[in-house]
């Protein structure tokens, strides 16, 4: 059974990272937003790209 | 290095990286309020404050210097005058979280003399106050405001993005603590009652208890900050609220246990203390959601203006200024695609403008020189040279604004009184939580803590205090979504108790304009010859017959020239086309060139020297959603009936035409009053539907009064409900929504108060552990408020009935 007293430590050190990761995405705008980004695929490509792509397509 | 902040000359705490804009140079903050209050001193033109003063200012979250409120460049921008000496602003509220926040602002405000009103909003954070000019300035209020602990904030956009921002990322990270903090606690607390049962040595007993407190710590001490915070402001103020009793449980639960696991004790509860706190941030954090979408159409209206302006010099030349230094008079350019920075009138050319926004019509309109342009509006053609007739407060912008603040920081009665109740009721529940502790003291002392514990976790009015707001902060928002804007507080209820709706004839259920729907012609001529005579003859006429016609002849017909035209004022027009004199307009006028006549209003005659060439026949338009709305509301079992000045002929049409049977012409508004009275006294409770040019006292008459959003602001600042987007069809879906709104808030209060009475005695004789308590009050809160967001705008009725409706130009046979 000693084996949690390097394991729970353990996990709580991932915990830690955890949060801390969370609180870097929030600090960075990741969670600002959470409607748009998933509408950004939906919408049509940019000119450019869209012209490049029909190009590639065989006739 | 240690750095210290620009405004207050305290050092800048590790990590905080905020700057100020000063004089054009960057001057590092410690905090936003400090960030704010520079920033603002500066866009005053008072930077030289900084230079001149002695003594660094007050951390600008403590107590910051409000003076400047009092200045009259400021006080035009957020301050609207009455005539009768008192002001009003509206400032949005840091820290304002709660019903009884609101209580205690309330309260602290009404207590200075001078103050005549005061409406707090806990849901959009905003509180208005009426003051009398004289009596007390406004700084000494916001600073009344500021030491109770709340910071008071301009309600501009631009301080709302900021805040908005900060308080919706703390949240979600005391969220997110509070969360893995249970999880871990709880895996712990799945180990000790396994433990309990199954026997666990006691060293590794204390191992798991003392990971608990590492893991329950910064639950209680960083996630739980708001509930602690907010039972500190309510001790200092001596009021008893919500976060009290919360912020107790918490204390009482974390601290017995952190005794336990010192001393070696019975029984630890740190899940308890983590799930409670997840659970009660995590109803915050729905509602917290819920009023920022409420908010949104307020602060899309307010974003509209912008912040600068390009105003002509005298000397010719341009200059970049804020939109708050523009006075009336001044010359601005407004550049394509910009929006207007304050209201006034067009100098250039003819151009189009979007006002969308404001009126609802998506089409841009032609302004002429000389008329006047709104606020907010997009240039469509420019640029745009304008004088500056008002700006700030003044604008009409800035009345829609403050329309809908108003409606959204006047707190329904049932919101006061609710408010009132749950005050008292924490009082009675700390001492019901005392008695019962000392009860089970003398019982059984082992079951003290957890039967009060419980008591104190269960009876916890958070459900109760919620509903109201919460319901009608939703009911708002939806209402908003359709374009209906509610100015008085109190019109949901009396909008669902409607049985009669009546209808105003001109602008309301008609368009200001006519429509071509029959043309006779004579033998041997063809109709798209004389609608294009007509059409020339017509072609500078601002009557509204001149834009009916032009609207029948599509642009491909060419329209042939004409000459010598004669308008002959309510009669018609003459005119030579080609050598030949024609005339346009009333029969008796446009026949007098030859012989005989008609007489119908709403035929008009094209004639030549030998005789009449076309009858013309034109009716009202009617708004193309007026037919769906009034069956909508028959639907609903609702009376429709309609109130006319017009002629009776015309008045029938329009009735006949939407099959309503229930008419009055000719009707003087004291006719239309004591119609309205007359069915006031058989028992109707009556709504009236008005454009308001002179409908305003009409209006004043009805139980409910709508006024539509195209209508006199004399009209809609005496109405109860506003239909901002100008569509007939939101009353009909108003009132669905009305319906459901008190049927939810209804449901939202029983439950509140079967759950509170129904827990308690539970709570005081021992059922109820304080897990099952904590799992039970923030299921009660999340229901009120998952039960609320119901409370949705009926799907999209005004889209499926645009589209059904035919094409104006299209009723003309051509």
């Amino acid at each position: 059974m000693n084996i949690i007293l390097v394991l729970i430590p353990l996990s709580l050190i991932l915990l830690a990272a955890g949060i801390w990761a969370f609180f870097w995405g929030v600090n960075h705008a990741q969670f600002d937003d959470l409607d748009t980004p998933a509408l950004i695929p939906l919408a049509d490509d940019p000119p450019a790209v869209a012209a490049r792509r029909e190009g590639d397509v065989p006739p | 290095m240690s750095r210290t902040c620009f405004h207050c000359g305290e050092a800048i705490p590790r990590g905080v990286e905020l700057g100020a804009r000063v004089n054009g140079t960057t001057q590092p903050v410690c905090c936003i309020g400090c960030q704010a209050a520079a920033e603002w001193i500066a866009t005053l033109g008072l930077g030289d404050y900084y230079r001149l003063r002695n003594m660094p200012a007050e951390r600008a979250v403590e107590a910051a210097d409000y003076s400047a409120w009092d200045r009259p460049q400021l006080q035009r921008l957020y301050v609207h005058n009455s005539a009768d000496g008192s002001a009003e602003v509206c400032v949005l509220v840091e820290g304002l979280r709660c019903a009884a926040c609101s209580w205690l602002i309330d309260r602290a405000l009404r207590d200075l003399s001078g103050v005549r009103a005061v409406e707090v909003n806990p849901g959009a954070r905003r509180v208005r106050i009426v003051w009398t000019r004289d009596d007390i300035t406004l700084s000494a209020i916001l600073h009344r405001l500021a030491q109770l602990g709340y910071v008071p904030h301009p309600c501009n956009a631009q301080a709302l993005d900021a805040l908005d921002q900060r308080e919706a990322r703390t949240a979600l990270k005391r969220l997110v603590v509070a969360g893995l903090g249970m999880m871990q606690a709880m895996m712990y607390a799945v180990t000790l009652y396994a433990g309990a049962f199954e026997g666990i040595d006691p060293s590794t007993r204390d191992f798991f208890r003392w990971i608990g407190l590492l893991v329950t710590t910064p639950v209680v001490v960083y996630a739980a900050q708001p509930f602690f915070a907010g039972a500190w402001r309510e001790l200092r103020a001596r009021s008893l609220g919500m976060d009290t009793t919360i912020a107790l449980a918490i204390a009482l639960i974390y601290l017995a246990s952190l005794y336990e696991t010192v001393t070696g004790g019975a029984e630890v509860y740190f899940d308890s203390a983590s799930m409670f706190v997840f659970l009660l941030l995590g109803g915050r954090y729905l509602e917290m959601r819920a009023r920022r979408r409420a908010a949104d159409v307020v602060d899309a209206l307010a974003r509209l203006q912008p912040a600068l302006a390009l105003r002509r010099r005298t000397d010719g030349a341009l200059e970049t200024v804020g939109v708050h230094e523009l006075e009336a008079g001044d010359v601005v350019v407004v550049a394509e695609g910009a929006a207007m920075p304050a209201d006034g009138t067009l100098l250039g050319k003819a151009c189009e403008v979007d006002e969308s926004l404001l009126t609802g019509e998506s089409t841009p309109r032609t302004r002429r020189r000389g008329e006047a342009l709104i606020a907010g509006s997009v240039v469509r053609s420019g640029p745009v040279e304008m004088r500056v007739a008002h700006v700030g407060a003044d604008t009409v912008l800035s009345s829609i604004v403050r329309l809908i603040e108003r409606a959204q920081s006047e707190r329904p009665h049932a919101a006061v009184l609710g408010d009132r109740i749950a005050a008292r009721f924490v009082g009675g529940v700390l001492a019901l939580t005392a008695l019962t502790a000392a009860a089970w003291f003398y019982v059984d002392p082992s079951r003290t803590f957890a039967a009060s514990l419980a008591v104190l976790v269960v009876a916890c009015p958070c459900a109760f205090a919620l509903s109201v707001p919460v319901t009608y902060l939703r009911a708002a928002s939806a209402l908003a979504r359709i374009g209906v804007l509610m100015p008085k507080s109190d019109a949901l209820e009396k909008l669902a108790r409607v049985d009669r709706v009546v209808f105003d004839k001109t602008g309301t259920l008609t368009r200001d304009r006519l429509e071509l729907v029959g043309v006779e012609v004579a033998a041997g001529r063809s109709i798209n010859e004389c609608l294009r005579i007509a059409a020339a003859l017509e072609f500078g006429s601002t009557h509204p017959f001149a834009a009916a016609i032009r609207e029948a002849v599509s642009t491909e017909r060419s329209i042939p020239e004409a000459e010598s035209l004669r308008t002959v004022a309510g009669a018609g027009i003459e005119g030579r086309i080609a050598g030949q004199r024609y005339r346009i307009g009333r029969a008796d006028f446009a026949l007098a060139l030859s012989a005989g006549t008609t007489d119908d209003d709403n035929v008009v005659v094209l004639a030549d020297e030998r005789g009449s060439l076309a009858h013309l026949r034109v009716r009202e338009t009617l708004r193309e959603e007026a037919a769906a709305a009034i069956a909508a509301l028959r639907e609903q079992g609702l009376e429709v009936a309609m109130l006319s000045g017009d002629s009776d002929a015309r008045a029938r049409g329009i009735a006949v035409r939407l099959d309503i049977t229930d008419f009055r012409a000719r009707a003087t508004p004291e006719a239309k009053l004591h119609a309205l009275e007359r069915w006031r006294q058989g028992g109707s409770v009556v709504a009236m539907v008005g454009d308001g040019i002179n409908d305003a006292p009409v209006l004043a008459g009805a139980d409910i009064a709508i006024a539509l959003g195209g209508g006199t602001q004399l009209a809609q600042s005496s109405a109860d409900l506003v239909l901002a987007s100008d569509r007939l069809d939101a009353i009909p879906a108003a009132r669905l929504l009305a319906l459901t709104t008190l049927r939810v808030l209804r449901q939202n209060l029983y439950w509140a108060v079967a759950y509170n009475f129904a827990g308690i005695p539970l709570a005081a004789f021992g059922l109820v552990p304080p897990w099952l308590a904590a799992i039970g009050m923030s299921a009660s809160s999340l229901f009120v408020v998952l039960n609320s967001l119901r409370i949705a705008p009926p799907s999209c009725s005004a889209e499926r009935v645009q589209a059904s409706a035919p094409p104006l130009a299209g009723a003309v046979p051509a």
